[in-house]
């Protein structure tokens, strides 16, 4: 069986899927309530890949919302327990979806590997990050000829270069795709002068300098909400990969040769009978997923059950050549910018 | 693109020390959380052996269990000693009123199961979660204890699930019924004890949290689905 760790949106957005859901009383709560309601194993799916496998799977939503971001121990507790009843339901692989894989990250959950009486076994988990940076560079090279951006002499930006996502999404490029140049932005410097010797080249710029030049920018950062683009300054056409999360980064640059495209989603050749995806607002929520849940799909169908995808730097192009076989394999297809987009570049 | 900034690890350091055990402040909330903890185990010991009349065939076993809800008072009596602190029984014989009261009725009608949900489930929950709670933030004897202790709550929070697992048709609309009525009384027991808690480094929040995750999963091996379990918890949510 695989799992999926999730959560809404928003605080607003959880309360209505609760209502949905007939938990009224929850839903009607405070934001105090939701951070004592524990979590909750919400749907099971059952899902059958072209190669004729069938597997079983598992949603759970933590009852964490972005609002609890700025509560430490709140967020810290919500993801443990999320993971302590993934592995109590015998889940084999599970990923930690949205800001969860985050958390885990940046708050040491490591060190928190006893959850009351449970020891966490990390094999059962993933952060699905290999099989995200594999989508995005695909996406990359599917959509940038779409717009007319030759990929062999562009300038592809990366924004978060040094991140887990952004470092691996440098490798494949640099070594698969053949880009003109990497532009690569991240605000700590050694961490870019170490990542530059080991692709052997890129160009280390501020957002402000990469964006002019860019004709493809892949957004794998958490950037602030205050932040503001210059749309006059920019490139046209410029594909812009929205590779974070929440994805509204339409919502500052769109139309007048700025393509955005959603970054690190996937979409299945068939209907899911699941309802949790409306959750995450996808635009056809029975097939489409963020490319980290598909990854648990993905080692639950090959049958590897392990923490594929685990701590900092450690993707390999060999990993991402694995999961990206498996991706299509079992029927998976990335994003890409919808029939209009194109019609308007051509 | 991430509209909130990424949470920091810096912030991390100091958030899960140790308090001060020998402050009036830590010794009087300890005066109450700790009365409220040895009446808990003494009303524990006292509702076994009462179940023990209402299922004679299990009466050796619930005997064994209620002896060990005896060490368990003694061993945090020794807690209370050892810090110093006199406990407030005449505040925790208050707390336990209207839960005691409850279960005194059911046990005079003879209601088996309302007994169970009170004692075996309501709260075997409420103390694994608060011993859990309690155990980073104990003082090293506390600790020592209290990680003993919790390891045999489990073993009750078993014997009532098991017994309510297989007699689950039977029970499910007196569960119901004995859930509705007593889970807003742990409830308000929680609140009540809060603001304590909170000097003994033990956040209301996190209580809830895990004592609804022990009730939950108990629920569950018993045999609800989850969305009964989620009506049924619901009352302990709302306040
Ligand atoms: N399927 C999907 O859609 C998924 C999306 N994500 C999203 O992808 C993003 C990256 O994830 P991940 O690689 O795991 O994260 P990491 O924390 O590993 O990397 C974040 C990167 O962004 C950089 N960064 C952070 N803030 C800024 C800033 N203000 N300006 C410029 N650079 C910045 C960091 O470097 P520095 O600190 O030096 O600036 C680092 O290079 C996240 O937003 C996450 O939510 C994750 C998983 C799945
Ligand atoms: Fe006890
Ligand atoms: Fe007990």
């Amino acid at each position: 069986m695989f799992g999926l760790i999730g959560h809404s949106t928003s605080f607003d957005a959880a309360r209505r899927k609760a209502m949905e859901l007939g938990f009224d009383h929850i839903a009607d709560g405070d934001l105090d309530v939701w951070c004592s309601a524990p979590p909750q194993l919400v749907e099971h799916v059952e899902i059958s890949s072209p190669t004729g496998t069938t597997i079983k799977g598992a949603y759970i939503d933590s009852c964490f919302v972005p609002e609890m971001l700025s509560r430490f121990k709140t967020a810290r507790r919500k993801v443990l327990n999320a993971m302590e009843l993934a592995q109590k339901k015998g889940i084999n692989i599970t990923a930690l979806g949205g800001f969860t894989s985050i958390i885990f990250e940046n708050f040491n959950l490591l060190q928190h590997q006893t959850v009351r009486s449970t020891t966490l076994e990390w094999q059962r988990f993933t952060t699905g990050n290999t099989h995200t940076a594999w989508v995005i560079c695909r996406q990359v090279e599917n959509n940038a000829p779409t717009l007319g951006i030759d990929l062999k002499t562009a300038k592809v930006a990366v924004v978060g270069a040094t991140g887990d996502i952004g470092s691996a999404v440098c490798r494949w490029l640099s070594a698969r795709t053949g880009v003109g140049e990497l532009l690569l932005v991240a605000r700590q410097q050694q961490p870019l002068l170490d990542l530059q010797a080991q692709i052997g080249g890129g160009r280390i710029l501020t957002l402000d300098e990469a964006l002019p030049e860019a004709d493809v920018v892949v957004w794998v950062a958490s950037m602030p909400r205050t932040l503001e683009i210059d749309q006059a300054s920019l490139r046209k056409p410029c594909l812009m990969i929205d590779g974070g999360y929440p994805k509204n980064l339409d919502t500052k640059v769109a139309g007048g040769g700025i393509h955005v495209l959603k970054g690190g989603i996937v979409e299945f050749c068939k209907d899911i009978g699941w309802t949790m995806m409306q959750i995450a607002e996808m635009e056809k929520p029975q097939r489409q997923m963020f490319a980290c849940f598909a990854e648990a799909m993905l080692l639950e169908f090959e049958r590897c059950h392990t923490n594929f995808s685990w701590g900092r730097n450690n993707i390999t192009l060999e990993k991402m050549d694995f999961i990206g076989a498996a991706s299509v394999r079992h029927g998976f297809s990335t994003l890409n910018l919808n029939p209009s987009a194109q019609a308007a570049a051509a | 693109m991430t509209t909130l900034n990424a949470p920091e690890a810096a912030v991390v350091e100091g958030l899960d020390a140790l308090p001060d055990f020998t402050t009036e402040a830590y010794k009087d909330a300890y005066s109450r959380i700790n009365a409220i903890v040895i009446e808990g185990e003494q009303e524990a010991h006292d509702n076994y052996i009462s179940l023990g009349s209402l299922i004679p065939d299990q009466k050796d076993e619930l005997a064994k269990l209620a002896r060990m809800e005896m060490k368990h008072m003694k061993g945090f009596t020794s807690c209370g000693r050892n810090l110093g602190v006199e406990a407030d029984m005449v505040f925790a014989k208050k707390f336990f009123e209207p839960l005691h009261g409850n279960f005194q009725a059911a046990l005079k009608e003879g209601k088996v199961v309302t007994c169970l949900l009170i004692q075996a489930l309501l709260i075997e929950a409420f103390a694994i979660s608060a011993y859990h709670i309690y155990i980073p933030v104990a003082d090293p004897f506390a600790r020592k204890i209290t990680e003993g202790v919790v390891k045999d709550e489990y073993t009750h929070l078993n014997y009532g699930q098991e017994w309510l697992k297989a007699n689950f048709e039977a029970s499910k609309d007196e569960l119901f019924e004995a859930n509705k009525a007593n889970l807003p009384l742990i409830r308000s027991m929680l609140e009540e004890v809060a603001s304590d808690a909170a000097v003994l480094h033990m956040e209301k929040e996190d209580l809830i949290e895990d004592f609804l995750i022990a009730y939950q999963e108990a629920l569950g091996e018993i045999g609800f689905t989850s969305r009964d379990i989620a009506r049924m918890a619901a009352a302990a949510l709302a306040v």
